[in-house]
This record gives structure tokens, C-alpha cells and sequence, in this order.
């Protein structure tokens, strides 16, 4: 397999020391081009969920995760990639709250509350089940992910996942953005409002999905909305926007797999990302309020 | 391309329990400008959504365009969009009018079309604006230069007027007289009465129901404004309009 082959030389290259000695390992390089799919795939999609406003619902299908990973394990998949009831999961609770969304008129955060709460009662009742079966302690693995348990399967899942995400993404990028500005407007421009929003929860549903491994169900949707939401107080077009987010959500992926690993830190690689990520918000945040030229002209 | 003939005959709307429009007749000729007024909550915008086939209606609507169905314009009211984002209004006019992500910036095909439409807003000096950062006079502007790409043969423009400064008002009425000579089919929603009666060429004063239709200079007149304008219209009351629907026309008014 192509992942099978660059691991090979990446590790090749470790060992005439042209890379960092931690490079030598296998589940690194793994960890490392894991990183490399998902960074730019969650910093672009992140960018329509801040446009969208639609961050508290990216944050719960990532909670919705970790129900989907306890159903998985309980109906016999491996616990180490339960694609199925994960992605089954995500999606039935995404779709299922955008329909109900659409019918009952309630405001979204509303709906998103109550959807969320039942989803972490399922799967914290559901995760004490299986606590008499399996070490739930594999499962912390899941819940805040690990960088050892990357292989070549998972690789080839995110690359799939990554190419279909990223293709209509970019595809219906604008389309995306005008649904949510003005109905009417979009409905004269010929953009069907209702499908773009099932489309864009199957989206944030795969990139979830997708992610779990490397960043963890608990911590998967705060990847989607940090380094756009940090990129959104630097910008000042979307251009620098997009962009942007790309950048930041790449350089702290990476930095949150290997920094750990370089300095042995016993931190799970989703926290380690997310703390990179919360890090870089901050400092932008600061130099905003700091900086007058960062404030974007108002005049 | 000249624009279409609009037919409505017997058009209802319920939403729910209310009924917000009862059998609308209503006729605009090709190439004309036909205004809507009416007070608040009187259904105009409900109309608008119908004519767009956004609403589940009762009676028949028909665009009779003139050769093959055209490009329909729209002015929105209002944008609900964040402020702070990060989009210029060369962005913006890229996620309006191209399907290349507008991160990628203006595709070449489309930057001659949207160069004209700000020029002929006055807005080609703030292309580089953020849409957050400009008053609501010029984003309407950015509005109607929108609803110029591709160039439509009908439009719809719902309250365009609304935060237009007075030179934003010189810019929308050269864009109607523009309009009137491309034989542009325009329906526009407008509370400016002293606009309407200076540039529209038909009024419908709507009130849930079609209150009066003709040329502004007949139409209105003060007995007709207010019987518009009334909570009780007096033609309702004298056809004997049941109280249920005097309660929604209070309520609506």
C-alpha cells in the first residue's frame, strides 16, 4: 500500500538522520501523515462552520462520536476503528436534528441542547455496559485520541474520506455560504437551501468520523472551530481567512503529535492538539485587542 | 432580454391558522415597474416569497416571458450575516455570482460583469471593504449591484430603498431608468410613497388583500392612502368581512 511504502522511506530518511530520530517509528509516521490529511481537511471545513454558525453543532457531532463508538464496540466491531457505528451514529444524529430543525421552527442551539444531552446519557450508559467487557481504559484512546493506534486502515479511510469531503466542499463552497446569508436570495440563484444544509451535516459527519483516531470523539469538533475562529480575528478577506485556518489547523495537528512524543509527555494527542490550537487563539485574540492593525478597517 | 408578463389570479396564502393573503388578482405588464405598497405585515413580503415559489399557495401564478425563461433578480431586505466576518465585498460579489470558491478570488470571466455593476453602484473604490465595515447605505448598494449579474429580465426588489443616503437614491434611480430601457420586468416593494409615485409605472396597494391597483398618480390619493393604510378598510367592512378577519387585519396592521 502507497501509506505502507512512504512510511518505509520516511523512516528510511530517520535513519541516515535527514528527519528526527522519532521518525525511526512506525505509529510517528503513521501519526504524522494522519495529521497532515486532517489538519487542512478540518481548517477549510471550519471556515463554512464559522460562517455558518454552526460551531455548537459541529461540537456536538463530535460528542455524538463517542455514543457511536460505544455502539460499535457493544454490537462486536473492533474498538480500535468502529467506522460503522460511528459514522451511522454521527450521521443519524446530524440528519435527524436538521430535519427536526427544519419542522419544529425551535432555535438551533435549543435543539442541538437537547440532542446532545441524550446522545452523552446514551453513551455514558452504554459506556458503563461495556466497562464489564472491555478495559474501558482502551477507550480513553477513542475518547481523547491516540497516535498509537493510527495504521494503514485508518490512513486509507481518512484519504478516502478526505478526498470526498474536500472535493465537495470546495465544489459547493459558495452555494454553502449564500444558503445560509438569505433564502429568497439563494432560491433566485438557483441554490436548493435545505439540501445545502443536509450536505454540510454530511460533511462535518465524515470529517468527524475521519478524525476520531488521531484527535478523539471529545475533542474532534473544537479542531473544526478554533483554527477558523482564530483566522477569522486575523483576516481581512476570505482569501486570508481560508487560508489561514488551513495553516493553523495543520501546525497544530502536527505540533499536537509530535510534541508529546518528542518530549514524553503523557498527554493523548487530541488534548495535545487542541491545547496548540486553543494556545494560538489565545495569542491571536491578545494581539487584536493589542494591535491596532489587526482591528480590520471600519471606516 | 425583455422581461416577463406576471399573472396572479386567486392567490391565497395560510400559514398555519393565519391567512396572510386572500385572492390576490394581480397583473404586471412586460417591461414595467410595478410597485407594492402597504403597511406592515400586510402580506407584501409573504408575496414576494410566493412569487419565488417559496410558499405553499393556493391559485395560479404565471410568468409569461417573451422568448426562452430568463434570469430572475432579487434585493433582499436584509443579509443575515455576521459582521465580523472576514469578507470583502470582492468576496462577496465572488460567492454571489461564481461557482469558484471566493477564497480563490474573482474567476476572469466574471470580473468585467462585477467591475460595471460596482462602478454603476459607485462602490468600485471599496472593493476591498469588508462588508461588516460598510454602512447600511453601501452594502444596499452592494446589494443592487448583485442583482445585476448575470443581468436580469425580472426583479424583485424588496424595500431597496430602505437605508439608501441620498446619493445611494440618485445610484437606485439611475439603475431603475436602467432597467425601464432594458425592458426589465421589475416588482418592487417600497414604503417610499413620493419615489413610488415619481418612478413606478403601477401601484398595488396591498392589505392582505388587493386594496387598489393602477397608475400612482390616480392611486394615491389621500381617500385611498388611508383606506390602506386603515387597521378597518373600508371596502372589507363593506363587504361584510367577517370579525375573525378585521381581528388579522388589526393585527397584521
Amino acid at each position: 500500500m502507497i501509506f505502507d511504502s512512504i512510511r518505509v522511506l520516511l523512516q528510511g530518511w530517520a535513519e541516515q538522520e535527514l528527519l528526527p530520530q522519532m521518525f525511526t517509528y512506525g505509529f510517528v509516521v503513521n501519526a504524522f501523515m494522519a495529521g497532515l490529511i486532517i489538519g487542512p481537511l478540518l481548517g477549510g471545513l471550519g471556515t463554512l462552520v464559522v460562517v455558518k454558525r454552526f460551531a455548537f453543532f459541529s461540537e456536538a457531532v463530535g460528542h455524538a462520536a463517542m455514543t457511536g463508538v460505544a455502539i460499535g464496540i457493544l454490537v462486536g466491531e473492533p474498538y480500535t476503528g468502529p467506522y460503522g457505528s460511528l459514522f451511522g451514529f454521527c450521521l443519524l444524529f446530524g440528519v435527524l436534528l436538521n430535519y427536526l430543525r427544519n419542522r419544529t421552527g425551535l432555535a438551533s442551539d435549543t435543539l442541538i441542547g437537547v440532542f446532545l444531552s441524550i446522545s452523552l446519557a446514551l453513551g455514558g450508559s452504554l459506556l458503563l455496559l461495556l466497562s464489564g467487557r472491555i478495559n474501558i481504559h482502551i477507550l480513553e484512546n477513542v475518547l481523547f485520541g491516540s497516535v498509537l493506534t493510527v495504521n494503514a486502515q485508518d490512513l486509507m479511510v481518512l484519504s478516502v474520506i478526505g478526498l470526498l469531503t474536500a472535493g465537495l466542499a470546495l465544489f459547493h463552497y459558495n452555494h454553502l455560504i449564500l444558503s445560509s446569508f438569505n433564502a429568497q436570495l439563494a432560491a433566485v440563484r438557483k441554490v436548493r437551501t435545505i439540501l445545502m444544509d443536509y450536505l454540510f451535516v454530511m460533511l462535518v459527519t465524515l470529517v468527524t468520523v475521519a478524525a476520531v483516531k488521531v484527535i478523539g470523539a471529545i475533542l474532534v469538533g473544537a479542531l473544526l472551530v478554533i483554527p477558523a475562529a482564530t483566522a477569522r480575528i486575523l483576516a481581512h478577506s476570505m482569501r486570508g481567512f481560508f487560508w489561514l485556518s488551513i495553516l493553523i489547523a495543520i501546525v497544530s495537528t502536527l505540533a499536537g503529535i509530535l510534541l508529546p512524543i518528542q518530549f514524553a509527555l503523557p498527554v493523548p494527542s487530541g488534548a495535545a492538539i487542541i491545547l496548540v490550537a486553543g494556545s494560538v487563539f489565545i495569542l491571536s485574540a491578545l494581539a487584536r485587542g493589542f494591535g491596532p492593525a489587526l482591528k480590520g478597517t471600519t471606516a | 432580454m425583455m422581461g416577463p408578463t406576471i399573472d396572479l389570479q386567486q392567490v391565497a396564502l395560510t400559514l398555519g391558522q393565519t391567512r396572510i393573503l386572500y385572492d390576490i388578482d394581480l397583473h404586471v405588464p412586460a417591461g414595467s415597474i410595478h410597485a407594492l405598497i402597504g403597511p406592515n405585515g400586510a402580506g407584501k413580503s409573504s408575496l414576494i416569497k410566493t412569487l419565488m415559489g417559496q410558499m405553499p399557495h393556493r391559485g395560479s401564478l404565471t410568468l409569461t416571458w417573451p422568448d426562452k425563461p430568463g434570469v430572475i433578480g432579487y434585493v433582499p431586505q436584509a443579509l443575515e450575516f455576521d459582521r465580523t466576518l472576514p469578507m470583502t465585498v470582492d468576496d462577496f460579489m465572488g460567492v454571489m455570482t461564481q461557482r469558484r470558491p471566493a477564497f480563490f478570488g474573482l474567476s476572469s470571466r466574471n470580473t468585467g460583469a462585477i467591475d460595471d455593476a460596482l462602478v454603476r453602484v459607485g462602490m468600485q473604490d471599496k472593493r476591498k471593504r469588508r462588508m461588516g465595515a460598510l454602512s447600511g447605505g453601501e452594502r444596499q448598494r452592494i446589494m443592487l449591484a448583485q442583482a445585476l449579474i448575470p443581468a436580469p429580465a425580472l426583479l424583485v426588489l424588496d424595500e431597496p430603498m430602505a437605508a439608501l443616503d441620498e446619493a445611494g437614491v440618485a445610484v437606485f434611480e439611475d439603475l431603475l431608468a436602467y432597467w425601464r430601457e432594458q425592458k426589465v420586468t421589475v416588482l418592487w416593494v417600497e414604503h417610499d410613497l413620493d419615489a413610488v409615485r415619481r418612478l413606478a409605472d403601477r401601484v398595488t396597494g396591498l392589505n392582505h388583500r388587493v386594496i387598489f391597483d393602477g397608475p400612482p398618480a390616480e392611486m394615491l390619493s389621500a381617500g385611498q392612502l388611508l383606506t390602506l393604510f386603515s387597521a378597518h378598510p373600508r371596502q372589507r367592512e363593506a363587504s361584510g368581512e367577517t370579525s375573525g378577519a378585521a381581528t388579522l387585519s388589526r393585527a397584521a396592521a
